[in-house]
């Protein structure tokens, strides 16, 4: 346990190692947040009404602010497992005295909580100074929570697909659509809220929701039945996804060819 | 004459090596065809639920998507480098363009091409068709507005990436244009105040990918047309200004390079 601590801190270390470059990355989050609420800001105006489907202009902010969080902070775990499969290095961290799904796993959440708390704090004012006061603490506190569990679901989803680089060569495809089925299903772009009944089925039926949705709507309008809805829902995703990896992890190790050099 | 077939001589040599590994190739082209389509998701389900904002509705948006999706691909598909030239410049990789008798920047940017480009233009092509806008006329102005948006995106992070003659490393500046204009692009300007209007004229000119030429293909206009032509002219010539002022301040990192 207390390697991958230090994996992590150094992670962290690494990260704040550059301000310059730190901060620069930041400045999307302002941009994506101008954006939606510009979009919204006219939807509400258009409408002419104060709420839709239970969520203000505010709330949509906000909502959007926690998501982009989570969606700007999530690190490309694929990216690097995939470079490495392709590359052979694979091979120099599979004799080190760690495992490598908990190597990346620490090392993510290095990056990740880097990332996250700048992305929330440049997140937070501008969200602020567009759309007002943030959310109550209980809401800050219920998002906090379900972050942990949609973290950890994709931190398996971003494995799984840098794994797959073990089977096929281009890996990027995958994530590119992973990231897309996020945006619609997962309730990045458009809260679960807005969607039509039927479709609220279909999503709610998937991961998806969990890893994003979960901590936004929870964030922006805290509720005790909805927030142990959410939880149990991560518990299930989270027992499904982390024997799959592990499964499929087993299976690559048998693909590695090393050839030396 | 003699530079379009050197161009020619490029892109065909770009697809002969995309065409070494077929299969990832088109899994490339695919791939970035669905995932275009589910983002498209959000508008459907978006002008499902509000019909129109501000005369924009689900087909308009086809459109839009139609001419940007288009425009990006031709750019990365057939000038893939449009979007690295700072990393190049960084890297002190033009000493290998230097060296050869054929213009700079033409050839840098027609010496990549990315593949997933191709399922760009193809799913652009496809909006566009499926847009209601695709009439003789229509088609003619959707050409047009394709031309504007490769050169806008072209141009513009030219402009972008050859400050990296005098800052130095600018590639996450370069990534962050890039960014916000593919980005803004992809969204009506009427959203917008009258001050975000201007920047995305102007500083940012992603009005001049999307925005402007959809309207131009919805409904001929002599101040979008005029938009359409001078805009993206002006990003080009300026574009080739820069990099050739910036050019002379290149140093080159005397690395040995293999150009594959």
């Amino acid at each position: 346990m207390k390697k991958y601590l230090s994996i992590l801190t150094m992670q962290i270390i690494n990260n704040i190692a550059y301000p310059g470059d730190f901060l620069g990355r930041s400045i999307s989050i302002a941009t994506f947040i101008f954006i939606f609420a510009g979009l919204w800001g006219t939807t509400f105006t258009i409408a002419n009404t104060d709420a839709i489907n239970g969520l203000t202009f505010p709330n949509m902010v906000w909502y959007f602010m926690m998501a982009e969080t989570l969606e700007l902070g999530r690190p490309r775990i694929n990216r690097t497992i995939s470079e490495q499969v392709k590359n052979g290095e694979v091979a120099y961290i599979l004799n080190k005295p760690y495992n490598f799904l908990l190597y990346h796993f620490s090392a993510g959440l290095g990056d990740g909580a880097v990332r996250m708390t700048l992305n929330l704090i440049v997140g937070s004012i501008v969200a602020w100074i567009l759309a007002g006061a943030p959310p109550a603490p209980l809401g800050w506190l219920m998002a906090f929570v379900t972050l942990i569990g949609a973290w950890i679901l994709h931190f398996c989803f971003m494995a799984l697909i840098g794994l797959a680089a073990f089977v096929v060569e281009e890996t990027n495809s995958f994530e590119l659509i992973y990231q897309k089925l996020v945006f619609i299903l997962g309730g990045f772009l458009f809260p679960l809220d807005m969607f039509p009944t039927w479709l609220q089925n279909i999503a709610y039926a998937l991961p998806f929701p969990y890893m994003m949705y979960a901590p936004a709507r929870l964030f922006v309008k805290p509720d005790v039945d909805l927030f142990w809805r959410m939880l149990g829902g991560q518990a299930i995703w989270v027992t499904v996804f982390v024997f799959i990896l592990a499964f499929v992890y087993q299976r690559s190790e048998k693909y590695l060819t090393v050839n030396g050099g | 004459m003699r530079q379009v077939k050197f161009i020619f001589a490029l892109w065909k040599a770009n697809l002969q090596a995309a065409m070494e590994f077929r299969a990832a190739f088109f899994t490339q082209i695919i791939f970035m065809m669905i995932n275009n389509g589910v983002y498209f998701i959000f508008w459907i389900l978006y002008f499902d639920k509000f019909n129109a904002v501000r005369g924009w509705d689900i087909n308009t948006m086809m459109l839009l998507f139609g001419i940007t999706a288009s425009a990006w691909g031709i750019g990365a598909f057939f000038f893939g480098n449009f979007i690295s030239l700072a990393e190049v410049i960084v890297g002190g990789r033009l000493d290998y363009y230097l060296s050869l008798p054929r213009p700079v920047l033409l050839h840098v940017l027609a010496s990549k091409s990315i593949g997933s480009g191709m399922g760009d233009l193809i799913y652009g092509i496809g909006s566009f068709m499926l847009s209601g806008y695709f009439t003789p006329d229509g088609t003619l102005r959707f050409l047009l507005g394709v031309f504007a948006g490769v050169c806008i995106f072209i141009g513009f992070l030219v402009i972008v990436q050859s400050l990296s003659f005098w800052l130095g490393n600018t590639v996450a500046l370069s990534q962050f244009a890039l960014s916000a204009l593919l980005t803004f692009s992809l969204y009506p300007s009427v959203l917008f105040d009258a001050t975000t209007k201007f920047i995305l004229l102007t500083l940012i000119p992603a009005a001049l990918i999307g925005t402007i030429p959809a309207e131009f293909v919805r409904e001929f206009s002599w101040q979008s047309a005029i938009q359409m032509v001078s805009g993206p002219l002006v990003f080009l010539f300026l574009s080739i200004f820069i990099f050739k002022l910036g050019l002379k301040r290149y140093e080159s990192g005397s690395a040995i390079q293999v150009e594959v």
